[in-house]
Order: structure tokens, then sequence, then C-alpha cells
């Protein structure tokens, strides 16, 4: 069988893989995209950042309706029609994903639905529906991604120890769910789950939740979920879960104490692994580490001069976001251009209620390095914004360098903290006093004043708080 | 705010800390000594501009430390920090290219992703880049610049790097090594600034001073009850301020920024002094308008203290023109490097007896005379040869024809 020849081929359809297959078509090159699953766009699109905001968006709701009685406007209980949620979710899923793949057609970007498996360093069998073909690349893109980690002590084949993959099916709205791990994803899909009308007990084998926020940002997320979860453990592990008829028997030490509960579904969420077995990377010089991801450098070169690797795959922070930048970087080095992943902002959001989000150095980093700071704090309560949409719990804060007055990191909690934070990234990626955001003109009633307020609070003058004098 | 080591005059951006007399949380009183620096002329005690306790020493002894660097932050007991009481030094610091403003360890430079992405294709390392604007940040122009420092550091670099290959002496013989002092790599760097940005051009003659040296023996004595001893440098002294007074662009400097000639009205006459640790040029402040004793006074007791390196660096400061006497040595004619940023400076030989062919009318014969060589390099940029020749002559005639007033006590 002839092999079919391309520059590029591109082994995973995520947020790395299709953005680096268009922009290497659209700097001319040949590129094939080889993606296992029929609906591309990999875990962001089908089972992780579009399904949950999804989700996500519809408990918003419920939670908004429910607080509106109080603003004198009252819509009752909600009536929670799942197929149809399924559905809608579903729906966007599709949209998006066939998207991708006008947007492939449209560049002359070969799809290939298929199972990809390196061959040698030039060649990748891809397992089709029509097939074997091969493909004889120039070079190669590894953007495989990762998949939910599930311990083994917790693998018991049961359809109710879910991941988060499963979670977001939605098969069902369990009386009891037990999520464990209190990480981002941990902490938004209790969220959904919670507003669905499950009874939510999250436990957290550290001492906090959304571990890297700093905890002043995470403690109005840790208000939320004390309110609307039943239970929130810290400092807690879970030893043991054990199938019990319809239910999972679980047991747990937390505090000095130990119990057995029974649950009628547990969230794993305690990580992701990467991708990159079975794909035949032996047949290659790529290397990994330790933990299995692939090791490239900051050009995203793997061991082996023909194949590079981007996204969750190549460790790292495991974000959509990283891995679009990563896939850029990687077609300029192939077409020549200079390009390193080197001083490049990774901002980081949590989309719970309220939104966390944060860029560049936090507070607790600050210490831990000893770097000097100053930071500076502007609690929404005394935003117009904030009150009039009823969404107070929420903070902005800059780490400032206190001798340039550079602004070094920026965090935020509240509604919209996901949206308002990309003004972060920009002001620190362009070097950015706290003076040039307190002089820019912020549009008034807006959340994002908050951030020039903030700004104004370093040099004690911030117009709707009072602040000590610098 | 912080306490920045303050300019120390020219030639002297840097220098090593000594001595420490500060600690974290000590309380300092305005003017207080600090801590006391060595640079290559001196060793200089650093005062506090501000009075305050003491919140953090950036510095340690043995450091090396630049005009303009923090020593140490201060919390101050009153006031704040305002232009106006910033040293007017520190302000008028010319950006230094190649000190970026501030490093912080794991936090990349201020700058863009489109300049980040030019200085990598470049190859510019940014944390070398001083950034202009607000918080050190860097622009494209500051990447222009450091580019230029570099190109012009990179002619010198040349030179330097054939030079700096070590090469085993002692294959050849026994050799010991020695570590140059900081003096000694300054006047290095100096000179060869000098020489490799002023076009030298160097002018030769003779003084006549048989008669001067009479002249001297008659008053020595009387000078000697003074508590002076008069030396030839003084009567070269007088003959040089009167020639830079006749012509006065011998008493300037070049400002090459600008392109202006600055013509100084005051006459403070640099006297090259060897010490034991190499040449140091302290400055004798209006030397028109002291008497030869002030002045074989004044210029004795600064000799002393520069051999014994108490000078202070103000008094290696603002010279307009320089004189070295190597006659005491030995030696003739030689062509001294002009002292940047002065224009011109005088080499002055040893005196020998020569026989001299005089003319009287018609009749020619030969004298005995006490002849002096001199030699005059100047900077051809700013003085033409025929003024070059016209200044030597001046001071000739001063020296050959002394006027015997001066020399009165």
């Amino acid at each position: 069988m002839t092999p079919i020849q391309t520059d590029i081929v591109v082994l995973g359809a995520g947020p790395g893989g299709y953005a680096a297959a268009f922009y290497a078509a659209d700097l001319g090159k040949k590129v094939i995209l080889v993606e296992q699953e029929k609906r591309l766009g990999g875990v962001c699109l089908n089972r992780g950042c579009i399904p949950s905001k999804a989700l996500l968006h519809a408990s918003k709701m419920v939670h908004e309706a429910e607080i509106s009685a109080q603003r004198g406007i009252e819509f009752g209980s909600p009536k929670i029609h799942l197929d149809k949620l399924r559905a809608w979710k579903e729906s966007i899923l599709e949209k998006l994903g066939q998207g991708i793949a006008t947007l492939a057609s449209k560049r002359g970007v070969e799809v290939m639905l298929g199972r990809g498996y390196f061959e040698d360093s030039q060649t990748l069998r891809v397992e089709t529906t029509e097939g074997q073909k091969f493909v004889k690349f120039s070079k190669a893109i590894i953007a495989v991604g990762s998949k939910p980690a599930l311990p083994k002590a917790f693998d018991l084949g049961n359809k109710r120890i879910m991941t988060s993959t499963e979670a977001l099916e939605l098969e069902e709205i369990p009386k009891s769910l037990l999520i464990v791990g209190g990480g981002y994803i941990g902490m938004e899909l209790g969220t959904v789950y919670a507003a669905l009308g499950s009874e939510v007990v999250l436990v957290e084998a550290m001492g906090s939740i959304l571990a890297g926020a700093d905890p002043d940002l995470a403690r109005p997320v840790m208000r939320y979920a004390e309110k609307n979860f039943k239970e929130v453990r810290l400092n807690a592990k879970v030893s043991k879960m054990a199938t019990s008829g319809k239910n999972i028997k679980v047991n747990m030490e937390f505090g000095d104490k130990c119990v057995e509960e029974h649950y009628d579904r547990v969230l794993v969420s305690v990580g992701r692994t990467p991708n990159c077995y079975d794909l035949g990377l032996k047949n290659t010089k790529v290397e990994r580490d330790d933990k299995g991801f692939i090791k490239v450098n900051s050009k995203q070169q793997t061991a082996d001069p023909n194949i590079y690797a981007i996204g969750d795959v190549a460790g790292g922070l495991l974000l959509a976001h990283k891995a679009s930048k990563e896939a850029r970087i990687a077609v300029q080095v192939i077409v020549g251009e200079h390009a390193e992943f080197k001083d490049i902002l990774i901002p980081a959001v949590v989309f719970t209620d309220p939104e966390v989000a944060w860029c560049g150095l936090t507070e607790a980093d600050a210490k831990s390095k000893n770097i000097p700071v100053k930071v500076v704090r502007f609690a929404w309560a005394a935003s117009g914004r904030a009150l009039s949409t009823d969404k107070t719990d929420g903070l902005t804060k800059l780490i400032i360098d206190p001798d340039t007055e550079r602004i070094l990191g920026v965090g935020l909690v509240g509604s919209g903290a996901g949206e308002l934070i990309s003004e972060g990234v920009l002001a620190i990626e362009m070097g950015a006093t706290a003076l040039d955001l307190a002089s820019a003109v912020h549009p008034h009633p807006t959340l994002s004043e908050t951030l020039m307020e903030a700004a104004e609070v370093f040099y004690g003058h911030s117009t709707h708080t009072l602040s000590a004098k610098k | 705010m912080d306490i920045r080591i303050p300019n120390l005059g020219e030639g002297a951006e840097s220098g090593s800390v000594v001595s420490l007399f500060v600690k974290e949380g000590d309380k300092v009183a305005k003017d207080q000594t600090i801590l006391e620096l060595e640079n290559e002329k001196a060793v200089a005690p650093i005062p506090s501009t501000h009075s305050g306790t003491v919140k953090k020493v950036y510095v340690k002894v043995g450091d090396k430390v630049s005009v303009g660097q923090a020593i140490l932050s201060l919390e101050e007991s009153g006031g704040s920090l305002t232009s106006q009481n910033i040293p007017q030094e520190i302000l008028s610091q010319p950006a230094q290219v190649q000190r970026p403003v501030k490093s912080i360890p794991g936090i990349p430079p201020p700058a863009s992703p489109s300049v980040r992405k030019v200085a990598g294709e470049l190859g510019v390392d940014l944390m070398q880049v001083r950034g202009s604007e607000a918080g050190g940040r860097i622009v494209m122009a500051d990447i222009r610049a450091y580019i230029a420092s570099l190109k012009s550091a990179s002619a010198s670099e040349r030179i330097d790097s054939e030079h700096s290959r070590s090469i085993d002496f002692s294959k050849w013989g026994p050799v010991k090594k020695t570590a140059l002092s900081s003096l000694r790599q300054k006047i290095g760097q100096k000179m060869t600034e000098s020489w490799t940005t002023i076009p030298h051009v160097t002018q030769f003659d003779e003084a006549n001073i048989t008669e001067l040296m009479t002249l001297r023996k008659k008053v020595g004595a009387a000078y000697e009850k003074k508590g002076a001893r008069l030396t030839l440098t003084h009567f070269v002294m007088k003959a040089v301020v009167a020639a830079l007074k006749k012509y006065p662009q011998f008493n300037s400097s070049l400002d090459e920024g600008s392109q202006e000639l600055v013509t100084k009205e005051y006459f403070h006459i640099g006297i090259a002094v060897d010490t034991d640790s190499g040449l140091i040029v302290p400055v004798v402040r209006d030397a028109d308008k002291k008497s030869l004793l002030d002045l074989a006074k004044e210029l004795d007791a600064l000799a002393e203290k520069t051999r014994q390196r108490k000078v202070s660096l103000d008094e290696l400061k603002g010279g307009t023109f320089t004189i070295s006497n190597l006659g005491g040595i030995g030696g003739t004619f030689f062509t001294p490097i002009v002292n940047k940023p002065e224009v011109a400076i005088l080499g002055v030989g040893r005196g020998v007896l020569k026989p001299v062919i005089i003319k009287n009318k018609t009749k020619e014969k030969v004298e005995v005379r006490l002849m002096l060589p001199l030699g005059l390099s100047y900077d051809h940029r700013v003085i033409d040869g025929a003024d070059g020749a016209r200044f030597i002559c001046a001071i000739v005639e001063t020296l050959e024809n002394f006027d015997p007033k001066l020399v009165k006590l």
C-alpha cells in the first residue's frame, strides 16, 4: 500500500491539535489531522471545558431563580428535564464539533478518523474504518491529551464510580454524590450536581480546596460550597470503596474519625494522566518522564527530531489555552520561525460560583520564593456593578513590585472573573505598572473598574474604598 | 527609601566596599558615614543622604558596587521621598543601557510579547537590557540602544580578546603572577579610552631654563624658610596658566553628545603623581589666583596625600589641564596621553645641559644652556597644529623670560 505523503501530521484534534493543524495549513503546509473520535475537539469540546460550562450555566440559572425571590420575583421550584438538558448540551457540542470539521475542510486539512500508531520516526499507521493507512510525514505533532486518573483502588468497574467524563454525560441526578478531590473539576461538577438537586459531599486530602489559588480567592468558593453542598471535608482521605447493592460503600478518614457511608454515586477527580500509551512511541526516539508525560524542550521538540508534542500530553498545566499556545510555537518552530515557550503567562480560571481566576505571580508564590511584593485588594462589596447584580462576594487583587510598581500578578474571585482576568494577562504581558492600570479609564458601572480601583489602592487614593496612605 | 552610591567623580563609576558601618535596625543620621568604598583612586567614605532606620542592607564587604546602586533602604524618620531630596548626581545619571533596572528571580523582564519576540530573534538577552519606560519596561528603542552599545563595545572587545588568551609563560622560565589592582585596571581603561577616541598630536619644543634655574637658586632658601620647596613644576604651572589664558581652547572640553566646546573660565591644573600603586592625578584649583609660594605649599601637601592614597575624590575632579613632569626621574621627550575630558597635556622631561648655537647679529657662538624638553599632546579635534605650536611657544617664552616679580615673596 502506498503511503500518503504529508508535511505535517497532527495526532489528536483537541484544542492543541486542531489549532496546530489549522495554523500549519494557513502557513501553506500540507497537513493531515488524525483523530480517533468521530467528533473533533478533543476532551475540551467533548468531555471537558465546553460541556461543563454548559451545565454550569444551566445550574447557575437554578441558583439565580432561587435567589431572585428576595428581589421580588419568584419562579417557583425548578423542574429539571434531564433528557432535554442533556440534548441541549449535546447540541452545543455537535455545533462546535461541526464547526471545527468545516474549518478543517475549508483550509484543506485532511481529517483522518482512526487510531494513530507510530511505525517509526517518519511513519504513522492509522486504523481507519476503511482499513489501515500509512502516513509518511516530515514532522509530526503529538497532541493526544490526557484522561481523568482513576486510582486502581477505586476502579471497581462500577459505573456509579464516575470520573469527569461520565459525570458530564449526566446519566442521572443521584440523590447523594460523593466527590473525591477539591480541585477545579471537583468544585465545578459539585456546583452542577448540587444545583440539580444532589446532596453533595466533597472530600479533599489537602487543607484547602482549589490548590494553586490564593486562599483569599478560594474563600468565597468555599463559602458557596459550605452553603450549597451537604458538606465539605478537608484533610480527609477515602481509604476504600466497595459496591454495595445500588450504592457505593465508602470508608473515609477525616479528623480523628473513620466513617463508613453509602452514596448513590461517586465522582473521582484526583488528577489526569497522559494518553500516550499504545501510540508506538517505542518505535521513535520520543522520551517520557516518570509520570508518563512526553518530554519536550521549550520549542515543543521531543527527543525525536521529527516529532513535537503539545498540550496535556507534554505535561505542565493541563489547560486548553496552554495547548493552543504550544500549538502555535510548535508550528512556528517547524516552519523555521523563532518561537519558544518562555515567559508566557497562562491564566487559570475556575468556573465555580463565584468564578476564580488568576495569572502571573500569586501571593503564595511570592511568599514561598521570597519575592517582596505589595498586595492590594479591592472588595467587590464597594462596586456598584457588583451590588446591582447581586454579586458582591468578590475580590480583585494585584500583586505589585513595590520598587518598579510593575504588576506581577492578578487574582480575581467573583462573577465573570474568567472574563476579567484577560485584562490582567495583557497588563502583565505588556509589563504594565499599577499607574498604567489606574490611569486607563474603565467604563462605569462595570466589574472591570475593580481592576482600576485596586491599582488606585496601591497609591492610596481609590475612589470607592478607604485605604491607608501609601 | 533607598540610599544609593553617589556620583564619585569622572572615571570612578564603581568601587569595592571595604568597610560597612551600619547594619539592619541601626539608626543613621544624615551625612553619617555608612560605608567606605575603595575605588581606583582612593578610599572614600560614603555618607547617608538621609536620616532614619536601616531597613535592609543590600551590600556586604567585598562587593563591587556602581554609581546609582542601592546600598541600603532606610525607613525615614520624617519627610518623604521627593525629587528635591534625591541627590542631583543621581537624577542626572544617564541611563546605562547595559544594566537592567531591577531583576526579580523567576519573573521575566518587563517587555511586551512583540518586543520579546524581536529580542528572541536577535538573540538579545532582555535581562541585560535597561528598560526606559515606567517600571523598567523595555521597548523597541531600548533594544536598539542596547545593540548600539554592544557594537561600540565590540571593537575594543576584539582587541581584548586577542590579548585575553592566556599564555603559559612558565614554559620558558619561572614567573610570578599578580592580580591587577583596581587602580591599574582603571588606568588601563582610561588610557585606552583616551587613546582610542582622541586623535592625538604631540608637539615638541625645548625651553632654555638656565636663567630660570638661577632665579630659583636665588630665592630657594627664602622659600624654604616659609616651608616650601620651590621646584620647576611650579614654574611650569605658572607658564601653563599664562598660555591657557592666551589660548583658551586648551582649557576646554569637547561635549561629544551636544557637539559643543565647553571652555572653562577657571584654571584647575592636574599634576600627575607617581604612587606605589600607580598614576594618580590630583588637581590644584585656581592655579591662576595663587602665588608661587601657595602653589608650592599646596602641591607638596597634595602630592604627599596622594602618595598615601588619602586624597579625597573631590581633589581628583575638575581638572582643566594636566602636567606630567618626569624630569625628576630622567628621560627627555615623551608623548603623554591626553587626560580625557581635558583636551591637552604637557609632558616635561629632564633638563640637560646642551651646546646651543647663539646667533647674535652677525656672530654665531656656541654656549652651554640648560634645555628643558617639552612634549605637548592635544586633541586634534579641538586644536589645530598651528595653535599647538603657538601654545608650546608661549610656554617656552614664559619659562625663558620668567617675570621675577612673580617669584617675590
